[in-house]
C-alpha cells in the first residue's frame, strides 16, 4: 500500500492525474465529498467549487502520497470545517464499510477453516470493533461538537463532558495496535486451510483500513489538536 | 521478525543533495524513514517516532549553534550523529559528530553505515529469531491468564522490570501486542490448550 516514490501534489495539478498516480486518493476525495466526474479540473477548481480549503486538501493529499507532515501547518480557523468534514466521513467509511467488510470475511473464513483460533479471531475482532465504535461515537458526540462550539466563538462552559487530548491519543494507539495484531496473526501464525484467497482479501482490507487510519490519526494529532489548542488560547486572550 | 524500521532525520538545505541521499538509502535494503528538517530544533518535535536512530547534518547548519546542538544531543543520547560534508570544515566542528559522510563516499560505504544502524541494537538482533525462550513462554502463559506485570513477577520470582523486558521481547518476536492477540498466538502454537483458555 505504501509506495515511496510519489510526486508531491500541488494545487495546479489535475485531479484525474493525481488519482492515476495513487488510486488511494479516491478515498480522500470521498471523505471530502468531492464528486465524479472530474473532467479536466485542477485541485484548485474542484476545491473552490465545493468550498473545501485548498491548503487542507493539499496537505492531506500529500499524506496519502507518503510525505510526512513537515514543519508547521499554518491553517486558518475556517479550515477546521474542512478538516472535520473529512474526519467525519472517514468515520463513516470505517464503521459502515470497512469494518463490516472485514467482519464478514472473518465469518466466511470460519466456514472454510473452522479452527478454534479462527473463532477466537472473530471474537477478538468483534470486541475490537465495539471499541472502535465507542471511540468514533466519542469523537462524533463530544470532540467535534466541542470544536464547532469553539468556532462559534463561544466560551465553553466549565463542567459537562470534558474533552481530553490525552484520552483522545490513548484511544488511537489502541485502535492501531489491535489491527496490527490481527494482521500479524493471519499473516504469520494461523495455519491455512482452503482459505488462501479469502485470507488475501482480509489482509488486503486490513491494510486498506490501516493506511487510512494512520493518516487519520496523523491528521488529528499533528494538525487538528495543535490547531484547536491555538484557537482555545486565542479565545482566552 | 523483520528488522526494525530506522528513523533518520536529515538537516540539509540543498534539495539535490537530500534527494540524492534518499535515493541511495532506498537501495540500502534497510527499511527506513527519512524526515527532512529545516532547522535543528525540529528534531525535538518529530511526530510518531519511537526512536530517532540517526541525524544527518550539514555542519554549516550548526556552525554558530554548537551550544544548542550539544543540548539536543544530550536530550537524544541514543541517536547517532552524522556529519554530511561537502566543503571544508574545521575538525573542531566535526569532532561533535559520531561519524562523517563525505560527498565523494561510495554508495557501498554509506549503505554499510546505515545497515549497521539497523543491527546495532543487540536486543533487537536477538529478537529476529522468532522462537520464544522457555522463560518467555512462562511469562506468556501468565499474560494469557490476564495477570498484571506485578502478579507475573511474584509468581515467577522475578522483578517487574524483568517481566516488562520479557513482554517487550515477546511482542517483538511475535509481532503481537495485545493480551487477546497473544492468547490466540499461544493457542495456535500449542503453548496453552484451548480447553485451559475456555475454562
Amino acid at each position: 500500500m505504501y509506495q515511496t516514490k510519489r510526486n508531491y501534489i500541488l494545487p495546479g495539478m489535475k485531479v484525474s492525474e493525481i488519482i492515476l498516480e495513487n488510486p488511494s486518493l479516491l478515498l480522500l476525495l470521498e471523505h471530502f465529498e468531492l464528486n465524479f466526474p472530474f473532467h479536466d479540473k485542477t485541485i484548485i477548481d474542484l476545491c473552490s467549487e465545493n468550498n473545501i480549503s485548498i491548503d487542507v486538501f493539499i496537505s492531506f493529499a500529500n499524506l496519502y502520497n507518503g510525505f510526512s507532515p513537515a514543519g508547521n501547518f499554518s491553517f486558518a480557523k475556517e479550515d477546521i470545517y474542512s478538516i472535520i468534514l473529512y474526519l467525519k466521513n472517514s468515520h463513516n467509511y470505517y464503521e459502515n464499510e470497512k469494518y463490516p467488510e472485514i467482519k464478514n470475511y472473518i465469518e466466511q473464513l470460519y466456514q472454510v477453516n473452522s479452527l478454534p483460533e479462527i473463532k477466537l479471531i472473530g471474537k477478538f475482532f468483534d470486541e475490537y470493533f465495539e471499541e472502535v465504535k465507542e471511540h468514533l461515537a466519542y469523537e462524533n458526540k463530544v470532540v467535534f461538537p466541542y470544536f464547532y462550539k469553539l468556532l462559534g466563538k463561544q466560551q465553553t462552559e466549565t463542567g459537562g463532558t470534558a474533552f481530553s487530548v490525552k484520552e483522545y491519543r490513548d484511544h488511537h494507539s489502541d485502535i492501531e495496535f489491535k489491527l496490527n495484531d490481527l494482521r500479524e496473526l493471519l499473516l504469520k501464525h494461523i495455519p491455512v486451510k482452503n482459505d488462501r484467497v479469502l485470507r488475501r482479501k482480509i489482509i488486503t482490507s486490513l491494510f486498506e483500513v490501516e493506511y487510512d487510519l494512520n493518516i487519520h490519526s496523523t491528521i488529528e494529532e499533528t494538525i487538528l489538536i495543535p490547531l484547536i489548542s491555538k484557537l482555545e488560547k486565542s479565545l482566552i486572550e | 521478525m523483520n528488522k526494525r524500521r530506522i528513523n533518520i532525520a536529515v538537516l540539509e538545505p540543498s534539495p539535490i543533495i537530500f534527494e540524492g541521499l534518499s535515493n541511495i538509502f532506498s537501495k540500502s535494503g534497510t527499511y527506513l524513514k527519512l524526515y527532512r528538517i529545516d532547522i535543528l530544533n525540529e528534531i525535538e518535535n518529530l511526530p510518531h517516532i519511537e526512536k530517532l536512530d540517526a541525524v544527518i547534518i550539514n555542519p554549516a547548519q550548526i556552525q554558530n549553534k554548537i551550544k544548542d546542538f550539544n543540548v539536543i544531543k544530550r536530550n537524544n543520547p541514543d541517536t547517532y550523529w552524522i556529519a554530511l560534508v561537502y566543503s571544508f570544515f574545521d575538525n573542531q566542528i566535526l569532532s561533535h559528530f559520531d561519524k562523517t559522510i563525505g560527498i565523494t563516499d561510495s554508495m557501498e560505504f554509506i549503505n554499510e553505515l546505515i545497515n549497521k544502524l539497523g543491527n546495532s541494537d543487540s536486543e533487537i538482533h536477538a529478537a529476529e529469531q522468532e522462537h520464544l525462550t522457555d522463560r518467555e513462554i512462562d511469562v506468556l502463559k501468565l499474560i494469557v491468564k490476564g495477570m498484571s506485570n506485578k502478579e507475573i513477577g511474584d509468581a515467577l520470582n522475578i522483578s517487574i522490570h524483568t517481566v516488562i523486558s520479557h513482554r517487550k521481547n515477546i511482542s517483538q518476536k511475535t509481532g503481537i501486542k495485545s493480551q487477546s492477540g497473544l492468547t490466540i498466538y499461544a493457542i495456535t502454537n500449542k503453548i496453552i490448550l484451548l480447553e485451559d483458555y475456555t475454562n
